[in-house]
């Protein structure tokens, strides 16, 4: 029951914040901040009672619809894990970031939590049309948030966001039925490793390419991505970014890979064609912009090339490279975005020829988005270098043609370019106007920050706090595909 | 031995402790760096006296610890003290103390001085874990740790512009070096499957083309950390950093690590063979291109600069040469004279308020102790006999003759000519001829203290020199007649010519009617050789110019479709409602009933009435899980 709690427990906060009264709707906070802190809890205690050797665990399998064979089936291993982890920290993050919410805020927070509920239950789930549900559910609070709470063209981009991942997850649900009529279950790991035939498995392949692709993003796919970042609320921008994109890559290890090993094989050089280039174009995308938030959207194109690229490698190296990308890219991004926000709500404005000199005014702001930076552009010993490190290592030793290895890393150079010129004008030289006279971080802000510093240290320092739960899990992941 | 392994952790935890401190405590916290890098001195001393006498294959230490596990494959950061490491943590430790001392004095009135004091720390905790390392990947990591050390030392004086554009182009500069690197690593590990020095460097069996790929590469990846041509550029911009910095990192250690990584990878640079011959291209071009620009500079730290990049090359030259001994000698007799010849122009800098030679002169007279120590470090750098440099740019000759690199031998005989030129033409404008600056007077003790401990290894470690190569396990002979008095002479002549164009009668030589009648090639030289500005206009703009573009296309192309698919599908959307109200007469038409659904969800979103589409999963959802829960129960 231990995961059924992990995964609804928010949904009943949801709830309770939603049918706050109006006047005491303010309150909604403090139900978001126990709720998330608890699920937190409840995720640590699942990691303290993991075993790292032990496969697929806490499963709980009931039936469900019976005449169909839909199941509840919840399952976790090293992969989801750190997922579930991602999601549940930066949740209780995004509650103590959005204190200061009053617009609506018994509505806000309710999303807030629905939206764990469903990042939860897209990594739990071992059921298609349970995971369906989820990854659509996803959606529901994040259009809200972005388009209630978010910036002047929130309209445009909630709507964006919406039907561009909804476009995608059509096409996800085909497969999905495809893999129900050809395998006559919606059980994910009853379907891994069925071997179903050659072309069946490509067009399926195809089906949830398009779905997982969207949502990563992967060049072209990524438009909705930067408008979305903008227009979003600081909370719904660390969530968006550090747990949604996972989505996509996560649903090509736990589905993609181990149900249809031999398309995987067939796509992989397409993929890491489309993930090199998405690095690269992230990343000289992220050096035109002035805006801040737009920067950091359009690194994220470029750090998920690097998981796409481990992936599409299909070696231990590279996967286990790919899910240390997404655990430090969760962590990485979310305090780049919070930092953004924060500064954001000082000086009002988020160009950043506006915003100079912010180590003379605010030091530690300054110290702590110069070390998020330092960490995004992949420096050792902070958790960026990991995972980025691994997925090159994986992409040369597979046979991935040298040429896109090579391209990804001039990626790690062009990261270095886009990051350092916005350190180099927001963080160093002289305060300018609008950053004269702001306060510098408070407490309630380091605390929402520390834990992630932290764990960026962890990671990058010991890479086996991270691997020991992840590199278990994708060999069998790997072993599911039949060797290789 | 254990206390080998605390050797880089103690610089570490004074990062540690003086990092997170806000900055007034922090700056009182100063002491403990300094405490903390004259311990490590100790221990790298009784580590260095543990090896010696040396000679012997076997490492004396090593230790590891697993970092990462990635199925069978272990990834591990180690400890390994063999003659290479002890000596270079003699090196490290002694000039990061001297510097650290010294800073004492230097920067003893900017209100960020602990934060210099932290940054110092890291990097000195880095560079130690990179010479300890036993492994290629920690190696890798370490480095770049120095890096981003350097970044930040180089951009110490943020405020001012110059000093940021530094910073910046010595990471990226070094980071298409490091791309190298990385892929060296790559190719490496899908080859040899490790990267141990063990398993690389002396169990796996290379074939010439796997050995060329990783040699090149790790080649590439040293040039850019040792401001090798064509990735030399950042080097002299690093000058804008503090400078005793410049003398650590920019002289003694940092720059020094590509050379300590090609030596540590020699076997397999001679696996390849070819590898080598570029390493010793590289290196005598770097050593001639270097030495002419500093003989053209005015800035005092950046003749020292160019002279560094040139040195460096020098020591390419060796390895490239198979010289082990000698590139590695060089490396360590440079390390110190240079980091002194820095230290040096710090107090001369504060002394004259000026960094421009021209402004300079008649220091040697109110300064005697920078004056003393300075001639030591510049007679060792032009090569004159005692100094160390003459020691060690004699073995690199030698292993050329002996080599049968004539023609290099050659080279780097003008090159050698080249910088005793340029280091007299900087002694007679400093220290000869009349002051030129009022109230010049000698600096503080803390000061004084270390460029004289420098300035005695200096004048005394040459005469080590063959021990030094029996240390490292090789046969370690005197400097032969021939070779020694032919480098003494183009040396000595290389100072008659600085004298004569820079020292005579306290007069400056007009170089006017030179400079006119080879009016090109000065130009070329004051323009660096045009370097930077082909960098600056083929690469740095061409990109900001791409990107800039590459955001147009994303805009109006990439996103123009989504946007252009989306205007289309809303018209079909009406127009397959306009078709089923007049065309079909209320039948059920299957595509524009379709098409019509999507169409009427896309205006009721946009008209904010997603509410009742999230009313209705959420509905779902609670429906859904109450029927579970039946069910279960």
């Amino acid at each position: 029951m231990l995961l059924s709690a992990i995964v609804f427990l928010p949904l009943v906060g949801a709830i309770a914040s939603a049918l706050l009264p109006k006047e005491r709707a303010s309150a909604a906070r403090w139900i978001a901040a126990a709720v998330t802190a608890v699920d937190l809890a409840l995720v640590v205690w699942l990691l303290i009672g993991f075993n790292v050797a032990g496969g697929m665990q806490f499963v709980e399998n009931r039936t469900w619809v019976v005449q169909v064979g839909i199941e509840y089936h919840l399952g976790v291993d090293g992969i989801s894990l750190s997922m579930l982890l991602l999601s549940a920290l930066l949740s209780l993050v995004a509650v103590v970031a959005s204190w200061k919410q009053d617009t609506k805020p018994g509505a806000y927070f309710a999303m807030l939590m629905l939206l764990e509920v469903g990042m939860n239950g897209v990594f739990l789930a071992l059921d298609f049309i349970l995971f369906y549900v989820f990854w659509e559910l996803v959606l529901v609070p994040m259009y809200f948030l972005i388009g209630t709470w978010g910036g002047p063209r929130r309209e445009y981009a909630s709507i964006k966001f919406f039907l561009y991942t909804l476009f995608g997850s059509v096409f996800m649900l085909v497969g999905i039925i495809a893999l129900y009529l050809q395998g006559g279950t919606f059980d994910i790991t009853a379907l891994a490793g069925m071997g179903f035939p050659a072309t069946f498995q490509w067009w399926v392949f195809a089906a949830f390419f398009l779905g997982f692709a969207v949502k990563v993003p992967v060049f072209p796919l990524h438009t909705w991505l930067p408008d979305a970042h903008v227009e979003a609320p600081t909370a719904a921008s660390v969530l968006l970014a550090g747990i949604m994109l996972k989505m996509g890559t996560y649903g090509f290890i736990r589905i993609a890979l181990p149900i249809l090993p031999h398309a995987a094989r067939q796509w992989s050089g397409f993929i890491a064609a489309l993930a090199a280039i998405s690095i690269v174009y992230g990343a000289a995308l992220a050096f035109a912009q002035t805006d801040l938030k737009k920067l950091v959207a359009y690194s994220s194109v470029s750090h998920m090339g690097f998981v796409m690229l481990g992936i599409a490698s299909l070696t231990p190296e590279g996967i286990n490279g790919a899910v240390a990308v997404m655990f430090s890219h969760g962590i990485v991004t979310g305090m780049l975005f919070l930092l953004v926000g924060m500064v954001y709500e000082r000086t009002h404005t988020r160009v950043m020829d506006d915003v100079t000199g912010l180590s003379a005014q605010a030091p530690v702001a300054a110290g702590l988005l110069a070390f998020a930076s330092f960490a995004s552009l992949g420096l050792p010993g902070l958790s960026g270098f990991v995972g980025e490190f691994l997925s090159l290592l994986g992409a040369w030793k597979s046979g991935i043609p040298a040429a896109w290895v090579v391209v990804a890393a001039i990626g790690v150079l062009l990261a270095a370019a886009y990051t350092l010129r916005m350190v180099q004008r927001v963080v160093l030289g002289t305060p300018s106007k609008a950053v004269e006279g702001i306060p510098d971080l408070n407490v309630r802000e380091i605390a929402a920050l520390l834990p992630l510093v932290a764990l960026t240290l962890v990671v990058g320092i010991y890479w086996d706090s991270l691997l020991r739960y992840v590199d278990p899990a994708v060999r069998a992941t790997l072993a599911l595909m039949g060797g290789s | 031995m254990n206390y080998v392994i605390a050797i880089p952790l103690i610089p570490a935890l004074a990062f540690a402790i003086l990092a997170p401190l806000s900055g007034r405590s922090r700056n009182a916290a100063v002491p403990i760096a300094v405490g903390a890098s004259v311990i490590t001195l100790g221990l790298s001393i009784a580590a260095f006296l543990a090896v010696w006498p040396g000679g012997h294959e076997e490492a004396l230490y090593h230790t590891s610890i697993t970092f990462a596990t990635i199925g069978s494959v272990k990834l591990a950061a180690g400890i390994l003290l063999d003659p290479i490491s002890a000596t270079m943590l003699v090196v490290v430790t002694l000039v990061g103390a001297a510097v650290q001392v010294y800073s004492l004095g230097y920067m003893h009135r900017d209100e960020r001085i602990g934060w210099y004091y932290a940054v110092l720390s890291l990097f000195t905790a880095a560079m130690l874990g990179l010479v300890l390392s036993d492994n290629f990947l920690q190696l890798y990591m370490a480095w770049e740790v120095m890096g981003l050390c350097s970044y930040l030392l180089i951009g110490f004086w943020h405020e001012q512009e110059a000093p940021r554009k530094a910073s910046i182009k010595a990471f990226l500069t070094t980071r298409v070096g490091d791309i190298g690197f990385a892929l060296a690593l790559a190719v490496m590990y899908k080859t040899a499957g490790s990267f141990d020095f063990a398993v690389v460097l002396h169990d796996f069996a290379w074939a010439p083309g796997a050995a060329t790929a990783v040699a090149l590469l790790l080649l590439f990846g040293a040039m850019g950390k040792s401001a090798q041509v064509p990735l030399h550029v950042w080097l002299p911009d690093a000058m804008a950093g503090p400078t005793p910095a410049s003398a650590l990192i920019h002289a003694a250690t940092m720059v020094a690590a590509g050379v300590f990584l090609v030596a540590r990878a020699l076997p397999i640079f001679e696996a390849s063979g070819v590898a080598l011959t570029v390493t010793m291209f590289v290196g005598i071009t770097t050593a001639l291109v270097g030495g002419l620009l500093a003989s053209v500079q005015h800035d005092i730290k950046k003749v020292l600069a160019y002279s560094t990049i040139s040195q460096l090359g020098y020591m390419f030259v060796a390895l490239g040469a198979g010289g082990i001994v000698a590139g590695f000698y060089h490396l360590v007799t440079h390390a110190f004279f240079k980091s002194l010849l820095f230290l040096g122009a710090g107090v001369i800098i504060h002394a004259a308020h000026t960094q421009d030679m021209r402004e300079m002169g008649g220091l040697a007279k109110k300064m005697p102790v920078t004056t003393v120590t300075f001639t030591i470090g510049s007679l060792a750098l032009a090569g004159i006999f005692p100094f160390s440099g003459f020691w060690s740019k004699d073995e690199i000759l030698t292993v050329l003759w002996h080599g049968e690199h004539y023609v290099v031998f050659v080279l780097a005989l003008v090159a050698a000519f080249v910088t005793a030129f340029y280091v007299a033409r900087l002694w007679f404008r400093v220290f000869s001829g009349p002051e030129q600056t009022s109230g010049l007077k000698e600096a503080h003790v803390e000061m004084l203290v270390p460029m004289s401990v420098l300035a005695a290894v200096t004048s005394v470690i040459g005469f080590g020199s063959p021990y030094f190569a029996e240390f490292l396990g090789h046969v370690g002979e005197w400097p032969a007649a021939a070779i020694a008095l032919t480098s003494t002479a183009v040396a000595g002549l290389g100072l008659a010519l600085g004298w004569w164009a820079y020292g005579r009668r306290n007069q400056v030589l007009n170089t006017r009617p030179l400079k006119s009648r080879a009016g090109f090639v000065y130009a070329a030289l004051a323009q660096k050789l045009y370097f930077d500005l082909t960098y600056d206009y083929f690469i740095v703009r061409q990109y900001g110019r791409l990107a800039g573009a590459l955001s147009e296309f994303d805009r109006t192309v990439v996103d123009g479709i989504v946007n252009g698919a989306g205007a289309i599908w809303r018209a079909g959307a009406d127009v397959g409602a306009l078709i089923d109200r007049v065309v079909i007469d209320g039948a059920v038409n299957g595509v524009a009933t379709l098409v019509r659904a999507v169409g009427a969800r896309v205006r009721r979103i946009q008209t904010g009435r997603v509410q009742s589409y999230q009313a209705l999963m959420l509905a779902a959802l609670v429906v859904l899980m109450l029927w579970f829960v039946v069910k279960g129960a």
